[in-house]
């Protein structure tokens, strides 16, 4: 555009003026560019949970975690013993069960990593499973059905299918390694959607059990893990407080006193942590970045209206050599927008390049996070903003420029 | 003089409402200017001179009859059309110059053909040749603060050319200049008018600068005479 080189150099008109709002646009930019990412990184570490709200039990002085079956039906029941007691939602039991295809080669195309656990949980509670476009849901749904009818039915990943060179139908034999001398005999019936199980298994936990009372029934002695096969028990809950309830009932439990239990969540241990927070939290996200944005909008507004002001005269001559009301707001508002726009882009893309990779993140201690990496909105966002506060800022002074009158050109005093 | 006019001006008022009171500033005013003719309008200050300027170079509209410049009729354009007009047809000296200070010469001589379906080259051709014309090649890339007041005007002048205009004008170009720069401006105007015949319009109460005109006409009490009182401007 031939019209860019006179809006350039009217920038270069008064360095001064261009520099410090410039400068101002920049440290604003700054400061909103860590804003948003620190609460979109808060965010994105707490909606998911917010709004699944899971808890897990474990054994509590034990890692890994190894409980009696026994604890699982009182347990998926939140430990619940009078009438008022908190049950949760839903719930899930893990049990892990490490084996091999091959008995004496293990390797990567012979490992199977398998939760065994009740097939419907699938759909309820394992996270991305349980938010399940309809047709992924209904082909997983179809071969949950299929090990429900046949308690020897797994399901198995896609790569992991691939690694150990099996497909759907197929039936094999899985050694146990964790378990020792335990051989599942499965038919392979369906496969996770691609994503994040594509190396997992799902056993069908009744076979798992049925497998070591069988072990014990031949041998004449359990299994040295039949005590210990309850890995983790996920419940499901719709609040904090009941979760907190849910927890002391199962503190308060008789049942869980050899081995001990804690439950604890991620998620509710952030949200807890956060809570505290809140209003700093708010007071940023309604207030301070708001304010930011009018104050950016203040300043581009002040400079360009000085600068209008400095220059009627100038923009009348143009007027009448030609130049079209239009023509002239489109000036004004370009000079506006270009030191919005690259003040704010150079601002907030610095911003991401020098935190993300020089100093590894915003060092800001809130709850347990102490490091904030800034998004990969900055990218854009840092533009988006200068255009949009200096198009809010320019708009008025601009079209203040419709006013001048071309016959003032030759008005007496210049 | 008897060519055809290229500018007519006919039955021409212009008054002003200044609070209830109606100014009235030009009188049912008649002024033909033939293609080629260098024009000098006097008149006391506060004659209506520039009021009279600014109608026929389509800077402002009569409130009663009529102004054509060439074919085309001023009085009756709206706002956008006299702009595009002005910027083909219409060059403009002022007595501050007002030329835009962050431009260098040869770009304030460009800007008008900024707004022309140009080619680069074209307008760098046509912006070099108007700066040949006033004498100022050699300071096209010189901004207006380092060139002399005479020399501002001259860049003025090349400005007012560039578009190869129908009409020149110019509202007392020399009044802000010393004597010599004066007379130099007044011989350039002389001269583009004799060499390209321009038609040239300007406005002056120096009667020494006037002389240099091809027809002198006198603005008092909203009308046109052509004999006025000389004592008017003895002051010269
Ligand atoms: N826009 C306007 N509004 C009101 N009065 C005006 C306007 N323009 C000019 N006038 C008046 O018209 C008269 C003539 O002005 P002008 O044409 O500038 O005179 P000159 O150029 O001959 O000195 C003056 O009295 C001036 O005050
Ligand atoms: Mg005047």
């Amino acid at each position: 555009m031939k019209f860019l080189m006179l809006i350039f150099k009217n920038l270069r008109r008064n360095m001064v003026r261009s520099l410090l709002t410039s400068a101002g646009i920049m440290v604003l930019v700054f400061v909103i560019t860590l804003i948003w990412s620190i609460l979109g990184f808060l965010d994105m570490a707490t909606s998911e949970k917010a709004a699944n709200f899971k808890g897990i039990v474990t054994e509590k002085w034990s890692i890994p975690s190894q409980l009696p079956f026994s604890y699982a039906a009182t347990l998926e029941d939140g430990a619940a013993r009078e009438e008022s007691d908190v049950k949760p939602m839903d719930s899930m039991t893990w049990q892990f069960f490490i084996g091999s295809v091959d008995k004496t080669n293990i390797g990567f195309s012979t490992f199977i990593f398998a939760f065994c656990m009740e097939p419907k949980k699938l759909l309820t509670m394992m996270d991305e499973l349980d938010s399940l476009q309809p047709g992924p849901r209904a082909t997983l749904d179809t071969a949950i059905k299929a090990m429900e009818g046949n308690r020897q039915g797994i399901i198995v990943g896609q790569k992991r299918l691939a690694a150990i060179e099996k497909k759907v139908g197929d039936k094999i034999k899985v050694f146990g390694i964790n378990y020792r001398d335990i051989e599942l005999e499965c038919e392979i019936v369906g496969t996770f959607p691609p994503g994040r199980y594509d190396n997992n298994t799902c056993i069908n936990r009744d076979y798992l059990n049925a497998s070591l009372d069988a072990f014990k029934a031949a041998k004449g002695r359990p299994h040295p893990l039949a005590e210990k096969t309850l890995n983790l028990v996920w419940v499901k809950v719709p609040t904090k407080d009941a979760f907190s309830k849910m927890s002391n009932q199962i503190d308060s439990s008789p049942m869980f006193a050899a081995p001990p239990v804690k439950i604890e969540t991620a998620s509710s241990g952030v949200s807890n942590f956060l809570a505290a927070y809140k209003d700093l939290l708010m007071i940023l996200r309604y207030l301070l970045a708001p304010a930011i944005i009018i104050t950016l909008t203040v300043v581009i507004s002040n400079a360009i209206s000085i600068s209008v002001r400095e220059r009627r005269k100038e923009m009348a001559v143009l007027k009448v050599i030609g130049f079209q009301p239009n023509q002239i707001i489109l000036l004004v508002l370009g000079e506006a927008i270009l030191l919005g726009v690259v003040a704010g882009a150079i601002s907030s893309i610095g911003t991401y390049y020098f935190v993300n990779r020089v100093i590894g993140g915003i060092p800001f201690q809130i709850a347990f996070f102490s490091s904030f990496p800034v998004l990969d909105g900055a990218l854009w966002w840092g533009a988006a903003i200068g255009f949009i506060t200096s198009f809010a800022g320019s708009i008025l002074p601009a079209l203040s420029t419709r006013s001048i009158k071309v016959v003032d050109v030759f008005s007496k005093v210049a | 003089m008897t060519e055809k006019p290229i500018v007519r001006v006919s039955h021409v008022s212009r008054y002003f409402k200044r609070g209830s009171e109606r100014v009235n500033v030009l009188n049912d005013l008649d002024l033909n200017v033939p293609e080629g003719q260098f024009l000098a309008l006097m008149g006391p200050s506060g004659s209506g001179k520039t009021t009279l300027l600014n109608l026929i170079a389509g800077l402002d509209t009569p409130s009663e009859g009529e102004i054509w410049v060439g074919d085309r009729c001023v009085s009756t354009m709206n706002e956008s059309q006299l702009a595009r007009w002005r910027n083909e047809h219409v060059g403009f000296v002022f007595q501050f110059y007002h030329l835009l200070p962050v431009l260098s010469a040869y770009e304030n001589v460009e800007l008008p053909l900024l707004l022309l379906p140009l080619s680069a080259k074209k307008r760098r051709e046509q912006a070099m040749t108007a700066l040949e014309l006033v004498g100022l090649e050699d300071r096209n890339s010189h901004l207006p603060s380092q060139l002399s007041g005479g020399q501002q005007q001259r860049v003025g002048i090349a400005r007012a050319i560039v578009t190869d205009p129908t009409l020149i004008v110019a509202d007392e170009p020399t009044g802000d200049l010393d004597a010599k720069s004066a007379h130099e401006i007044l011989d350039l105007l002389g001269t583009l008018q004799r060499s390209l015949n321009k038609t040239i319009l300007m406005v002056t109460h120096d009667l020494r600068a006037a002389r240099r005109a091809d027809r002198i006409q006198h603005l008092d009490k909203g009308r046109l005479v052509d004999q006025p009182d000389e004592s008017l401007y003895e002051a010269g």
